[in-house]
């Protein structure tokens, strides 16, 4: 059963088209990656699913059917995150407990658990802020998932956090994914969504250019990639009529090859003009991808 | 009400009722009567009237006993007012006398003697002498004494005997009972007492609304200006925190009346009788705290109309908070805001004066004067009700929910607007959202 269901969503702010026609759907136990550039409408359409803004058209479906206040199954962590500055640490993070109507002794408990876990132990009854900026992050990361939630909307969650706490946060979210929690995040950190995500939706100016299973979309780039190391002369590259581009370095070349040619096709033309030390084919990183669709997308726009 | 709602309301009571600053402003205002009380006690001990001795030599040989007879007046404390002593001297030791006399009240060994001529009768004139001779209330009554006791022996030698001119004299006497002339009919209280307690009471209603209702608006823009609003706002309906802010910061209010109320009503109770109990006469001041009327009743109807107006009040103050980024941005909206409230306390002073014209009964029911005129209506009229107090209980209520309704929406849409601060046209477009 479908978790959340959005549907031909599209939002403007005056004559902006923050959201175009955004349609995707995911399933319990999904970890979806919202990416796109700064600006593509990540926020936006997390806002949307939030019912934070109202979309001008279209619909979203949240967890249907739950029974409970669907409020206290999501835990979610905005992009424009602050809290209570003269406020003690526990303090905050019993009071959003409440809000999600967490019984006091179970709260008291998780509270302690993630402090400990976070090391923010020895912070518990200090106020806001006399915390570090990351110290603060990570106390925001506590309050979204104390409650246990089903569905995890977190935007940007590794914003402002050093390269030891986002892995923290990573392994933590993983955990969570192996437990079942379905995971919606927008991020434009493209190696932490390739090691999370079992699905993609990449938006740029609003409108999704890119959708599905990791795997396939993976798949869908992949077998055209090719890392090949030479001797010889390099004219062979701007002959072939197979090769789509290249990145030449001299010895070394990444070649992305035209559509419907297979890596066997060119490796017979090229076997004879040069001497190869190593042909490998690449799965393009999820990195490549991104980049790639956005500048095919910018393209298009510019034929138009 | 749900517990998220309570959640909302017990974190703004907490967090606020826990600072310095609330702490303080809630003792303040019982530590100051404790010290204009403390005030009065020392000056009323040091002050205090005290037994003033004279020495009287009467030459006629028939006033004294009956003047000191007729002046019997003892202090709160039980003792004597006056004290006399009788001197007889020899007509040829006269001047010594005299001239003893003079230095014994120089030496402040008494407080004043009194010459009483034996032609007293014919003169019409007796001496006193003192050190202080301004004490008018005090000398009129020696006078009096002196008079009456003059116009009996006169009688006496009419052929009247003793005991009837003693009798007469006492059942001619009588008092002056006062009683004040107003438009319920004549009232036998206190009058000053009545619209100090009025105006203090009203005063404190309309502070207070103020004080919480901006209180409010601070909260408001804490939540947006520090980003706190989208992480609330997953786990609550903005209306429902509204509502929760709303009542948190009411209870701090109501808190707060409650202590300086009791507090009022302490000393109004027992404040002169105490001091009483202590050997301190009652000065001025606190004869009007004892006169105060604040009663229980009157004590609710406080208590209610700060709740009512508060609620009116804070919805507006809230808005203006979600409208806004900082405080200085506030200020535009705000003033029109106290400006009404302003306008209800001027009124006020007029209608407590004429509770009972047209005028004030419909002032008294505009919902944004109501709880200051109307207040004051009750309080002077007590302890019968003025017309339409308990009609203004339910338009307030309604009023209150109307605004609420109206202001929830532009809250909901202002909180999440971050940038720049609406005109007011604009602001009113965001109640066509839904």
């Amino acid at each position: 059963m479908a978790i959340l269901e959005v549907q031909n969503v599209s939002k403007s702010f005056a004559a902006l088209k923050a959201v175009d026609d955004v349609t995707f759907s995911i399933e319990a136990g999904d970890v979806l990656g919202l990416l796109g550039p700064n600006g593509a409408g990540k926020t936006t359409t997390i806002r949307m699913i939030m019912n934070i803004i109202v979309p001008d058209k279209g619909s979203v479906t949240l967890l249907q059917n739950s029974g409970e206040n669907i409020t206290n199954l999501i835990g979610y962590l905005p992009e424009e995150r602050g809290i209570y500055r003269k406020m003690k640490l526990v303090d905050v993070l019993l009071f959003l407990a409440r809000l999600k109507e967490m019984s006091p002794s179970k709260a008291k408990e998780q509270i302690d658990y993630w402090l400990e876990r976070l090391d923010l132990m020895s912070w518990k009854r200090k106020k806001i802020e006399e915390l570090s900026k990351g110290m603060q992050q990570k106390l925001q990361f506590i309050a979204t998932i104390l409650h246990k939630p089903k569905l995890l909307i977190l935007d940007e969650p590794f914003l402002g956090l050093d390269p030891i706490n986002t892995n923290t946060i990573k392994e933590i979210i993983l955990e969570l994914k192996n437990q079942g929690t379905t995971i919606i995040f927008s991020t434009h950190q493209m190696e932490s969504a390739e090691k999370l995500c079992n699905k993609i939706i990449l938006i740029n100016k609003g409108k999704v250019i890119l959708s599905g299973k990791m795997g396939e979309v993976k798949e869908s780039f992949g077998k055209r990639n090719i890392h090949l190391e030479y001797e010889g002369k390099d004219d062979f590259l701007s002959k072939s009529r197979m090769i789509k581009k290249f990145d030449n370095f001299g010895n070394y070349v990444e070649i992305q090859l035209a559509e419907d040619i297979a890596p066997q096709e060119f490796l017979q033309e090229i076997i004879s003009q040069i001497q190869i030390k190593k042909f490998e084919i690449k799965e393009p990183s999820l990195n490549d991808i991104f980049i790639d669709s956005v500048n095919s997308q910018a393209e298009e726009v510019d034929h138009e | 009400m749900n517990r998220k709602i309570w959640a909302v309301v017990s974190r703004e009571y907490t967090t606020r009722a826990r600072t310095k600053g609330y702490i303080i402003g809630t003792l303040m205002f019982p530590v100051i009567l404790v010290f204009l009380f403390g005030g009065i006690f020392i000056f009323g001990k040091v002050f205090q009237p005290s037994t003033q001795y004279f020495e009287v030599v009467d030459q006629s040989g028939r006033i004294y006993s009956q003047m000191v007879e007729m002046l019997p007046d003892t202090l709160k404390n039980g003792k004597l007012k006056f004290s006399f002593k009788e001197l007889k001297p020899a007509p040829e030791k006269f001047e010594a006398v005299l001239e003893k006399l003079r230095s014994k009240v120089r030496n402040k060994e008494i407080d004043g003697f009194i010459i009483i001529p034996e032609n007293i009768l014919e003169t019409r004139q007796a001496k006193y002498s003192a050190r202080n001779i301004s004490n008018f209330e005090d000398m009129e009554k020696i006078e009096w004494a002196i008079s009456k006791s003059c116009s009996n022996i006169r009688l006496e030698n009419l052929g009247y005997s003793p005991e009837i001119i003693r009798r007469e004299m006492y059942a001619g006497y009588i008092s002056l009972i006062s009683f004040q002339v107003t438009e319920k009919g004549e009232v036998s209280k206190s009058g000053v007492s009545n619209f100090l307690l009025t105006y203090l009471l009203t005063y404190l209603l309309m502070l207070f609304i103020m004080i919480y209702g901006q209180t409010v608006t601070g909260s408001v823009i804490e939540e947006k200006s520090q980003r706190i609003t989208e992480t609330i706002i997953s786990s609550i309906k903005p209306t429902e925190l509204m509502i929760g802010k709303l009542i948190g910061v009411c209870f701090l209010g109501i808190t707060q009346l409650v202590v300086i109320g009791s507090f009022v009503y302490l000393v109004s109770t027992y404040g002169a009788p105490f001091l009483l109990r202590m050997g301190v006469e009652t000065p001025k001041l606190l004869e009007i705290i004892g006169n105060l009327q604040f009663t229980p009743v009157i004590f609710i109807f406080f208590i209610l109309y700060f709740f009512m107006g508060y609620l009116l009040y804070a919805s507006l103050f809230a808005a203006v908070g979600a409208m806004v980024n900082t405080t200085d941005e506030g200020q535009q909206f705000l003033t029109p805001i106290i400006f009404l409230n302003i306008i209800g306390f001027f009124i006020m002073i007029t209608v407590a004066k004429n509770p009972d014209t047209t005028a004030a009964f419909w002032a008294s029911l505009f919902p944004f004067f109501t709880p200051s005129v109307m207040f004051a209506r009750i309080a002077v009229s007590h302890p019968s009700l003025p017309s339409g107090a308990i009609i203004s209980i339910f338009t307030m209520i309604i009023s209150i929910y109307l605004i609420i309704k109206l202001v929830a929406k532009i809250y909901r849409v202002g909180i999440l607007m971050y940038g720049k601060k609406p005109s007011l046209k604009e602001a009113l477009k965001w109640l066509k959202y839904n």
